[in-house]
Order: C-alpha cells, then sequence, then structure tokens
C-alpha cells in the first residue's frame, strides 16, 4: 500500500511589517484626542438647602467667627476693619493658630458674604486668600510636630492635621430683597 | 596612497521586529488615560486666578456648568436659564451620588448670578462644589 503523504504546505505567514505604522495611526490618534489637563480649583462644600421659614438662627460667639464682607466697590471688611486683599491672609492666620488646641466645636468658622453686584474675581481671590491661611498653619503645623511637609505625611498624621486645623469656610444665606 | 576608511564588517540595522509591541504599550496607556472631549463650550468666558488651588483627581465624577462673559450659563451641551439648573442637576445627581460641580465661571462676573447658581445646586443637592481657577504663578 502507498504510503499516503501529506503535501507539504508553502510557510504562511502574515506580513508584519506594516503593524508598525497602523498602531502608530492609532497611537497617534489617541494622542491628540487626550487631554490631559486637569480640572484645578477651589473646592467648597456647599450646606444643605434648608427653606427660609425652617431656618434656625444659630448663636455663634464673637470669639470664633470671622465674618467677610465684600462690596460692590471691592471694599473688604474683616470682623468690622477694612483691609485690603493681601491683609486677610496675615489677620487671619494667628486666629487659626491660636485655635489649633481647642476642641472641634471651638474653631474658627470664616463666614464671607457678598453683595449681588460684587465681583467674582474679588471673591474667589479672597477666598483664595482664607485658604492660602489655612494651609500654611497646616505647614508650620505639619513641620513642627511631625517634621515633615503636608504632602508628605502618612494618612494617620494627615488625620490629626485635619482635625485640629479643619477649614471651615461659610458662606452666607443670602438676603431676600425687601 | 590610498585611504580607505575602516568600515565595520558587522550588519548595521537596528532590530524592528518589536517595534510594534513598543508602540502598542503606549497605545494602550493613551487608551486606558483617555477621557474623551465631552462638550462644546459655546460661550466666552476667562477663569480666575488664584493660588490655593487643588486639582480635581477624579475627572469622571465631574460635572460642569459654565457661565460666560454675557451671563449665559452652560450645562452639558445646552444653555439653559437659572430656573432649570436645580432639575438637571438633581437627574445628574441620582445618577451619579459623588458629583462635584465645577462651576466654571469669567472672572467678571456678578456674584448675584453666582449666588443664585449655588442655591439652585443646594435645592440639587449638589454640595460639593469647585471654583475653577488657573495657578497664579
Amino acid at each position: 500500500m502507498p504510503q499516503i503523504r501529506k503535501k507539504k504546505l508553502p510557510e504562511a505567514e502574515i506580513p508584519t511589517s506594516s503593524m508598525a505604522d497602523i498602531a502608530f495611526l492609532l497611537l497617534l490618534f489617541f494622542l491628540v484626542a487626550t487631554t490631559i489637563d486637569v480640572d484645578t480649583g477651589i473646592g467648597l462644600t456647599l450646606p444643605e438647602y434648608v427653606p427660609p421659614e425652617e431656618q434656625i438662627q444659630a448663636e455663634v460667639s464673637k470669639e470664633r467667627l470671622a465674618t467677610l464682607l465684600i462690596n460692590e466697590n471691592g471694599d473688604i471688611l474683616l470682623n468690622d476693619e477694612v483691609v485690603t486683599l493681601n491683609q486677610i491672609l496675615e489677620k487671619l492666620k494667628p486666629r487659626i493658630q491660636s485655635k489649633i488646641d481647642l476642641p472641634s466645636n471651638k474653631k474658627l468658622i470664616v463666614s464671607v458674604k457678598t453683595d449681588s453686584k460684587t465681583n467674582y474675581n474679588l471673591y474667589i481671590q479672597a477666598l483664595d486668600q482664607i485658604k492660602e491661611a489655612y494651609f500654611e498653619v497646616r505647614e508650620e503645623y505639619a513641620l513642627n510636630n511631625f517634621g515633615r511637609k503636608v504632602f508628605n505625611l502618612n494618612e494617620e498624621q494627615l488625620a490629626d492635621v485635619k482635625e485640629k486645623i479643619p477649614i471651615t469656610i461659610s458662606i452666607a444665606e443670602p438676603e431676600v430683597v425687601k | 596612497m590610498k585611504f580607505e576608511k575602516k568600515r565595520a564588517q558587522t550588519k548595521q540595522n537596528i532590530p524592528t521586529a518589536s517595534l510594534p509591541d513598543i508602540v502598542f504599550m503606549l497605545l494602550l496607556f493613551f487608551m486606558v488615560t483617555t477621557t474623551l472631549r465631552e462638550h462644546d463650550v459655546k460661550v466666552q468666558y476667562r477663569l480666575p486666578e488664584a493660588r490655593a488651588i487643588e486639582k480635581i483627581e477624579n475627572k469622571r465624577v465631574v460635572s460642569y456648568v459654565w457661565v460666560g462673559r454675557d451671563g449665559r450659563i452652560q450645562i452639558d451641551d445646552n444653555i439653559v436659564t437659572v430656573d432649570q439648573v436645580q432639575e438637571i442637576m438633581y437627574n445628574k445627581r441620582i445618577d451619579l451620588p459623588t458629583i462635584i460641580v465645577s462651576l466654571r465661571i469669567d472672572k467678571n462676573s456678578k456674584m448675584g448670578l453666582v449666588t443664585d447658581i449655588q442655591q439652585e445646586l443646594r435645592k440639587a443637592y449638589c454640595l460639593r462644589i469647585n471654583y475653577s481657577s488657573i495657578k497664579k504663578i
């Protein structure tokens, strides 16, 4: 019986030389379509909405309250004292620092109130100053207690910093126009 | 006397067999990190500058509200009025409870409008907001 011989197949190959080109094309598409820019800004948590008739006036002692009023002309009033934009940081810092060791219900509250015609940019600048004051205090506290920058703290230490120096910024309830 | 340049006897080509692999690796990285530009911004705005700013790490939970220099408000791809903000944002919050609303407001806007939008956001329980601003150098 004659042996059945398998036919030898010619070598089949997929040409892969253009694979790189195809991949490059795809890569180019994603490179162009990608937006790397991250959104940066000043974060804030708004209070829950309470209808005006259900609002309760809570008394807050003057000792822990820093009120910041900004009117339409760009004048800034910090605790009944006219200040410039750059003074906000200097004025707030010692007050935040003096309250580091106090319990959480005695920490500083910064209340910001604006006029309806106040410039938005000015409001952001003021908010920036407040945030910066808090960040600087946090930075100093971290450096003195842990010998590191806030960025390099571990979770436990960071929690401690956040507990000691919480950022409480209150946006005043808009008043109803009479 | 004739001078002749000395040449190496070995073949001089770069192996390109692994090139596709390298490219695919790069490609994969970009495919994973890409979030495609979703919105067509119709209002003109210039963001304010600030120093003490934070980054929002997770881009996917961010929802934008634009306010142009002419006071028009844009959410998603539509120009809306202040009264509509509450309903739209409420629906968004139901889909995505951890939503962060990024306010991209023109720096010459009036606070009255900003406060109005904030009140609407509060009614819609979108309490985490972010005043989008550029890093001041």
